[in-house]
Formats: structure tokens, C-alpha cells, sequence
């Protein structure tokens, strides 16, 4: 038994994007106890809640994160017609899934870019962020972003989707298909990727219901906490949803989870385009939440369930506007994971539970 | 089907039975947050279960006060409880990871305590909005009470704002779409007949309240009169100046109220 050593990892390190620091407790090579830290770029967007009115902190719920805008955006407003009792078109709803979706490739296939690039596979990145400027594409013309898209608002959307715009997607995600099984190939029949992946940060089914985790994360070992399955919003429209899972629970598991889970979304914008019905895209909205009414939801994010909570005052300001992202609810599974594993897998582990600091940090 | 929200009231004595409950009972952890209140800060732990979310409601709490952790039961809420510590001052004792008031790098201590002007002004502008809408309601209901006691045969005001009735047409052409040609034939008559109804009724209205504004004000002049039939004459020729200088001031206010709307 070796003497036990405490090495920092981040908050700026080659693996991380974002400041995360992390107390490893290691005898010899092993890691005995992980201890997160998050905390560095704390930005209070809560607290601006108090002076920006409730359609324009829309704005800033979407700047929470450049790669979950498209979610906080929708599940701000989703909150706030709960609280105010608003009701939205059909069509609306039927197009947030289908941006929401898109999000999610996006999302998805950066992580899986910014894994190949941590096991050191240089190619398998650059092939990863190449499909994504595809996704990133149809946003830029169904939107006008690339990042933050500011379609939203209280009431429904405010841009529509028109027949031709639906036929190029289709055009561009059957592509994408195409080239993303490809892709996938490598990332779970590689054997240079499964000697990084299988068997390692193994989290158990019970471990993980007990640490309440959510997302892929949760997934990968068994856990259904996909919140599209209670049919809010537009998801009440899919015919069949079953989440992807997967019983393995180590990190192999977490990418074959999102891996499969592209494809999944998908099939999920392809059905919507052929059932989305003629309409209105938005519904006025006048009034203020009531003094005292609080209403609360959850939207599932690329990286997993998000709780928003607001509560209004009588006035057009919000008193308390709460959002409780993925990444903050898996910091302790996170700490549970890494007990165990071996120093050079922890970058490893770390990254497939997609840990997104700047939702964490709003 | 969708999310079903549900708000429980509990007591601060009551969070390690409620968290060992929760525990028990398989409810998922899914956050605890802290709301600052005039009175206290209020901290919601919420459960999920089945697709129900369930919010335990731990109001007015004091930052004398001491909360017991739920790490115990619940590992994940390690988190929240040091940012609730770090943003909002409340001490909660026995976490299983204890940053001791470091967990948020932050330029001032316990920043979302303070109350900002613009959140006071808001909450003040609400509050005057909300007494005075309170007041008018208050001021309606006493007025419509004093007009029944002295109009025993009156009908009793209507529900509607301006006591119109107004058929409602909403989704009406969609719920026709699918349906047999004579049938919407038969419903389009029914629903013209109503809406002649409901102008007959609304013209009735109209006149109706009309008449018994007239009344009331004819009423009024009947009773001044006599008042001034019985006052000095010098006095009453001076009452009837200051009336008619108000009449006319009255006339041109709403004058240069109309030519205002008109630009």
C-alpha cells in the first residue's frame, strides 16, 4: 500500500474545457476518493431575473449554454406559460421537438468529438465536428444562429418552418445518417477505443438510482430518467418513445447510449416532420404571473433532465427563476465513479458524463 | 400525459423523517433550491416519482435556523446544499461534503439575500396594483349590493365584463371541418339563431340600463332642485353658477379628451 498523495486536476487542464477541479486522493496509481469543485465562473444569471421582465429574460435563460440554448430557452418558456396558464399552437410545439432534437445531435456528436480527441484519436474528432457544422447548418437556416437562436418566446415560436425548409432537412439528416454509422463504427468496434472504454468508471444499476443521476450518464447503467417519456410539450405527439439504455454502466456503455441516441433523435424529427399539422405558430400573451404562483418542470437536455422552477410577484419581473442543470446532479455519481479507477482513466471518465460547467455555473 | 406537480408544506423538524421517507418510498432527488422572501427564505426540496414531481415546502426559514442535511439519505444533494449555504446564508449542518462557505467563488457573501431596488420596486408596484384592485372590487360589490336594496325588481348584474353576452366561436370552423354537410347546415342555423338571441337580449340590456341611468339621473336634479327651492335665493343663484361653471369645465375636458384620442 503506497502513501496516499492528493493531486489537482483543473480547473485548467488539456481534457477540460471548462474549469472543473477535481481533489484526487490516489495510493500508487489508483484513485481512493475524488472530491469535485465547481464555483469559478459563477455569473448569478438567477438573480438577473430581477431585472430583466419575463420575455426578455428568455434571452438570458438561452445564454445559460452555447451548446443547450436551444433547451434552457424552451424550458424557460415552457415554466412561464405553465405559471400563466398559456396554452400553445400545436405547430409550435411540434417545432421546438424538432430544434430541440437537432440540439441534440449537436450536442451529442461534439462530446463524441471531444472523447475521440481525449483518447488521442485526432482523425475521429475532426470527422465528429465536421457532421456537426452539417446540423449547424440547418439551424443557421431555420433560425439565422448557429449557437443561440432566440426562436423561442412565452407563447409559442417565433419563426416557422416551411415545406421546402422541411425537405432539405430530411435531405441533410438522411445524409447525416449515412456518414454518422460510419462514424459510429469506430467509436464501438474500434479496438484502440475499446481498450479506453470498456470496463472502466463502471457504476452500478443500484449506485446509480441511489445517487439520483440523470441523463446518458444514468442510462448507460440501466436508469430510465428520460423526462421526453412523461410527454411534456410536444413529446405527448410521438407515437412510440423508448429510451436508449444500456445495462453495462461503465464508459463504453455512456458513449453506445449517445452514440445510439443520434440516431434515435433522428427518427424522432423525421416523424415530426411528416405529422406536424398547418397553424399558428404563437398565441399572444398578456398579463403578468399572479403574486405568489409558482409553477415547476423538466425538460430532457442532451445531458439530461433539467429542473426550471419559477414563481411570480404580480409584476412583469419574475421573484425567483431556478434552473437545475444535469451536470450539477451528477457531480455525486461523478464522485462515486472515480473511487476506484485507475489516475490515466479519469480524463476518460470525466468526459463521458459530459460534464457541462457553464449550465452549472449560471 | 405530462409532468404532474404537487407543493407539500412541511416544517423544518420534519426534513430527516421526510428524507427518510422519501428514501424508503424509492422517490428520486431532484434538487433543492431556496427562494428569499420578506418573511424568510423559503427552501423547496423536490422528489420525483412514477412521472409525479413533488415539492416539500420548508417556508420562512431564519438564518438562526438550523437545517439537518439529507446527504445522508440523499448523496446528490451534496451540491445544492452548499450552494443554498454559499447564496443564501442558511446553515445546514452535517453534509457529506462540506465546503464551508466555498463552493461559489464569490465577489460579495450570500448575494441573492439582497433585495435589488428594481426587485422593491417591482414587488411594491404589485402590491399597490394588487390593493387597488382589491378596493374597486370591494368598492363594485357595495355598489351593486346598495342598488338591489334599492331596486327590489332589478336583475342581477351580468357575469361578463360589460354584461354583453358574447357567443363564443372558438374552434367552431375546426370542429365543423369533419363533419356531414346538413348537420353543419343544421348546427350553422342554431348557432345564427343564437347569436339573434343574444343580440335581442343585449339591445335590452343596453336600453335597460340606459333607462335606469336616466331615471337615477333625473332623480338627482328633481332632488337638488327642491333643495334649492328651500335655500336663500341669493344662495341658490350662486350653487346654480358653480354647478353649471362645473358642467362646463366637465364638457371641455372630455372635449380635449376626444381631440387627444383623435391624434
Amino acid at each position: 500500500m503506497g502513501k496516499a498523495t492528493v493531486i489537482p486536476f483543473g480547473p485548467q487542464h488539456p481534457v477540460l474545457p471548462e474549469p472543473l477541479h477535481l481533489d484526487l486522493v490516489v495510493e500508487d496509481e489508483k484513485v481512493i476518493e475524488a472530491i469535485p469543485q465547481i464555483g469559478f465562473v459563477h455569473r448569478g444569471l438567477e438573480k438577473l431575473v430581477e431585472t430583466r421582465d419575463y420575455n426578455q429574460f428568455i434571452y438570458v435563460a438561452e445564454r445559460i449554454c452555447g451548446i443547450c440554448a436551444f433547451g434552457h430557452s424552451m424550458g424557460y418558456a415552457e415554466t412561464v406559460e405553465r405559471l400563466m396558464g398559456v396554452e400553445i399552437p400545436t405547430r409550435a410545439e411540434y417545432l421546438r421537438v424538432i430544434w430541440h432534437e437537432l440540439s441534440r445531435i449537436h450536442s451529442h456528436i461534439l462530446w463524441m468529438g471531444l472523447a475521440a480527441d481525449a483518447f488521442g484519436f485526432e482523425s475521429l474528432f475532426m470527422h465528429c465536428w465536421r457532421l456537426r457544422e452539417r446540423v449547424l447548418d440547418i439551424f443557421e437556416k431555420t433560425t439565422g444562429g448557429r449557437v443561440i437562436f432566440s426562436v423561442v418566446k412565452v407563447g409559442g415560436v417565433v419563426r416557422d418552418i416551411d415545406k421546402l425548409q422541411f425537405n432539405e432537412i430530411k435531405r441533410v439528416l438522411e445524409g447525416i445518417k449515412h456518414d454518422y454509422n460510419q462514424l459510429c463504427k469506430a467509436f464501438l468496434k474500434d479496438t484502440s477505443v475499446k481498450n479506453r472504454t470498456v470496463g472502466v468508471g463502471y457504476i452500478s444499476h443500484e449506485d446509480a438510482l441511489d445517487l439520483s443521476m440523470v441523463g446518458p450518464f444514468a442510462r448507460a447503467s440501466s436508469v430510465n430518467n428520460d423526462s421526453r417519456c412523461l410527454g411534456n410539450g410536444g413529446y405527448k405527439f410521438l407515437s412510440d418513445f423508448q429510451p436508449i439504455m444500456d445495462g453495462q454502466g461503465d464508459c463504453y456503455a455512456r458513449v453506445k447510449v449517445r452514440a445510439l441516441e443520434v440516431l434515435q433523435s433522428i427518427d424522432i424529427i423525421e416523424e415530426m416532420i411528416a405529422k406536424i399539422p398547418e397553424g399558428d405558430i404563437a398565441v399572444p400573451v398578456k398579463g403578468s404571473p399572479a403574486d405568489g404562483a409558482e409553477s415547476s418542470n423538466v425538460v430532457e437536455q442532451p445531458r439530461g433532465e433539467c429542473y426550471y422552477y419559477a414563481r411570480g410577484n404580480g409584476s412583469k419581473y419574475l421573484e425567483r427563476m431556478r434552473m437545475r442543470t444535469p451536470t450539477s446532479q451528477n457531480l455525486g455519481g461523478m464522485t462515486k465513479v472515480l473511487a476506484g479507477c485507475d489516475l490515466a482513466d479519469v480524463n476518460m471518465i470525466v468526459l463521458t458524463i459530459d460534464p457541462c460547467i457553464s449550465c452549472t455555473e449560471r | 400525459m405530462t409532468v404532474q406537480t404537487e407543493y407539500l408544506i412541511t416544517a423544518i423538524d420534519g426534513i430527516p423523517e421526510m428524507s427518510k421517507k422519501r428514501k424508503a418510498e424509492g422517490w428520486r432527488f431532484v434538487q433543492l433550491m431556496a427562494v428569499n422572501t420578506e418573511e424568510g427564505i423559503d427552501l423547496i426540496y423536490s422528489f420525483m416519482k412514477d412521472g409525479v414531481l413533488q415539492n416539500n415546502k420548508i417556508e420562512h426559514v431564519m438564518k438562526t435556523d438550523v437545517i439537518p442535511s439529507i446527504t445522508d439519505d440523499f448523496f446528490a444533494a451534496f451540491v445544492f446544499e452548499n450552494e443554498v449555504h454559499d447564496l443564501f446564508g442558511v446553515d445546514i449542518r452535517g453534509i457529506a461534503i462540506d465546503f464551508g462557505g466555498n463552493f461559489y467563488a464569490l465577489a460579495q457573501s450570500e448575494p441573492m439575500t439582497i433585495i435589488s431596488p428594481a426587485q422593491k420596486a417591482a414587488r411594491e408596484k404589485a402590491r399597490a396594483a394588487a390593493i387597488a384592485k382589491a378596493e374597486r372590487a370591494k368598492k363594485a360589490a357595495a355598489a351593486n349590493a346598495a342598488y338591489v336594496m334599492d331596486h327590489p325588481g332589478a336583475k342581477p348584474a351580468r357575469k361578463a365584463d360589460d354584461g354583453l353576452i358574447k357567443p363564443s366561436t372558438e374552434g367552431f370552423e375546426e370542429k365543423l371541418k369533419g363533419m356531414d354537410p346538413e348537420k353543419v347546415a343544421r348546427v350553422r342555423a342554431a348557432m345564427a339563431a343564437k347569436a339573434r338571441k343574444a343580440a335581442v337580449a343585449n339591445a335590452e340590456f343596453v336600453e335597460g340600463k340606459k333607462s335606469v341611468e336616466e331615471d337615477e339621473k333625473a332623480a338627482k336634479e328633481a332632488a337638488l332642485e327642491a333643495k334649492l327651492k328651500d335655500m336663500d335665493p341669493e344662495k341658490a343663484a350662486k350653487v346654480r353658477a358653480a354647478m353649471a361653471a362645473k358642467a362646463a369645465k366637465e364638457a371641455a375636458a372630455a372635449e380635449g379628451n376626444d381631440a387627444k384620442e383623435g391624434e
